[in-house]
């Protein structure tokens, strides 16, 4: 033994020896028999893959979602934003069988037909302004709204192709439930009260574009550079508020209780944004058109009190 | 020393090489005879172990009932890596195995209980369910119980493994999950630490 080991006989091994255990209890193994029985029987050991197929699964994994990233950033038209050319899948074959790259066709033909001619020939601009950095000058500045009412145009020419479609099935569904369906006349009103209501909805637009448009021609003319934000940004915003003045008058034709289900159902910051306009347009239009009863009570919030009958 | 085995006189008990296989093999397969000779052969070692380790009779039977439920929970595993005939079915040592586990649930359950107190492990006379073994205890029992219960735990299962159960130093390094050398130096420590200590009781080593 070394030096460092406790000798046996010494005052310390002495002392430690003293250290006695009492004996288990007799009923002990009795008890871990018992305890064993009661024991639930373990769940077999997990599979656990190979290695290399582990590995494997990991480059799988990292392709496939890389390739999905790639993707997505094409589709959202991220990679065009960087300068990196995206070709089509039309113009890739295009390329390799040397034929003219076919123009892609949407779903919908009644769709496309309509989108086929967004623009009036008379309007369309031949040339195209390249616009690089902010808009600084007005031919920017009319290339900018330009490709804005191209925009535009294929919305609306897409609305009205979605609208005959919804009129044409839900004829269909009546004609295949065996219902009465609307005569030629009242189809033709109601696809006229639709079209009538869409072109007042476009013109309130384009009105508030053309104020923006000369808002902003002011700007550069005074010398002012317009980044996308500076130019997008108000469009939003008239946007939003052409649409709460729809949602608007909508609630002043409801009645009064299915108005406050409705503003029930918005979201918070929706009521309140709406609440303020309706106030605002109040405020402009100190006498407005009589309504059958007030959208909003001017205190309090919509749903906590009744809106008076008028 | 081997005044503290009197009042269990069970000693270690030697396989033969392959023979613990068998016995995994045969927990495995479910046979209550298999375990009720397993806690026959290790339960007092395991015991001793625990006991030292914690000063605390219910404690340390505690521990050693969860390490024969280990073993019987664990057993298929432990006989699909040791098939009968094999190398590693003549190197089993079921013995071994549940040392380790005791002295890592002793261990397991010191530092716990010190994290709950936020203080020092509690000598003898603070627990109740030792207070009644100490009023029958001598003074010199008490002395080496306070010498033991005074070292850090893995300091505290090096002593235990090497003296009071005399295993070699490679088996208690086993046991303790440790290579020989940093065991080696634990036990080291271990020692000097007791010989400070006892110093410090007025006696000298």
């Amino acid at each position: 033994m070394s030096m460092n080991n406790i000798n046996p006989g010494s005052p310390l091994a002495r002392a430690l020896d003293a250290y006695a255990v009492p004996g288990l209890p007799a009923g002990f193994a009795e008890r871990v028999m018992a305890a064993a029985e009661a024991r639930p029987a373990t769940l077999p050991a997990l599979r656990r893959p190979r290695r290399a197929w582990r590995i494997g699964q990991r480059f799988a994994v990292g392709i496939a979602s890389f390739g999905l990233l790639a993707s997505a950033a094409a589709a959202t038209g991220m990679l065009g934003g960087f300068d990196i050319p995206v070709p089509s899948a039309s113009k890739v074959w295009a390329h390799i069988a040397g034929q003219p790259a076919i123009p892609a066709q949407a779903s919908t033909p009644a769709i496309v037909a309509a989108a086929q001619n967004p623009v009036p020939a008379s309007e369309a601009v031949p040339t195209v302004v390249a616009i690089l950095g902010p808009v600084d000058t007005p031919e920017e500045l009319a290339e900018v709204f330009r490709r804005i009412e191209d925009v535009r145009q294929g919305r609306f020419a897409a609305r009205r192709a979605r609208i005959d479609e919804r009129i044409d099935s839900a004829i269909d569904r009546r004609r295949a439930a065996g219902l009465p369906l609307p005569t030629p006349e009242q189809e033709a009103r109601l696809r006229e009260r639709i079209e009538s209501g869409q072109l007042r909805r476009e013109q309130i637009v384009r009105d508030r574009l053309d104020v923006r448009r000369a808002e902003m021609e002011d700007r550069i003319e005074s010398g002012q550079a317009l980044t996308r934000k500076d130019i997008i940004e108000p469009l939003r915003q008239d946007a939003r508020a052409i649409r709460r003045d729809a949602l608007i008058e909508r609630l002043q034709r409801m009645a009064p209780e299915q108005r406050r289900e409705a503003l029930r159902r918005l979201p918070p910051a929706e009521r309140r944004a709406l609440m303020e306009q309706y106030r605002a347009r109040r405020t402009e239009e100190p006498v407005p058109e009589p309504l059958a009863a007030p959208v909003f009570p001017p205190d309090t919030p919509p749903a906590q009190e009744p809106a008076p009958e008028g | 020393m081997t005044a503290s085995r009197a009042p269990d006189a069970q000693g270690p008990h030697v396989a033969s090489p392959g023979d613990d296989a068998a016995w995994a093999a045969r927990l495995a397969a479910r046979d209550p005879a298999a375990l009720r000779e397993m806690i026959a052969r290790h339960a007092g070692v395991l015991h001793r172990i625990a006991y030292r380790m914690t000063g605390d009779t219910h404690e340390a039977e505690d521990i050693v009932q969860e390490a024969c439920l280990r073993l019987w929970d664990q057993a298929p595993t432990i006989a699909a890596r040791h098939p009968a005939g094999s190398q590693a079915a003549a190197a089993l040592r079921l013995g071994g195995w549940l040392t380790r586990v005791v002295t890592n649930l002793a261990i397991d359950r010191l530092r716990r209980s010190r994290r709950l107190s936020l203080g020092e492990v509690p000598d003898a006379e603070d627990g109740a369910p030792r207070a009644d073994a100490l009023i029958e205890a001598d003074e010199r029992e008490r002395q080496a119980r306070a010498l033991v219960l005074a070292l850090p735990e893995r300091q505290r299962a090096a002593i235990i493994l090497t003296y009071y159960e005399e295993l070699p130093n490679a088996e208690a390094a086993a046991a303790m999950d440790m290579n020989i050398k940093a065991f080696e130096s634990l036990l080291h420590r271990a020692r000097a630490g007791l010989r400070q200590a006892f110093a410090g009781q007025g006696d000298a080593p």
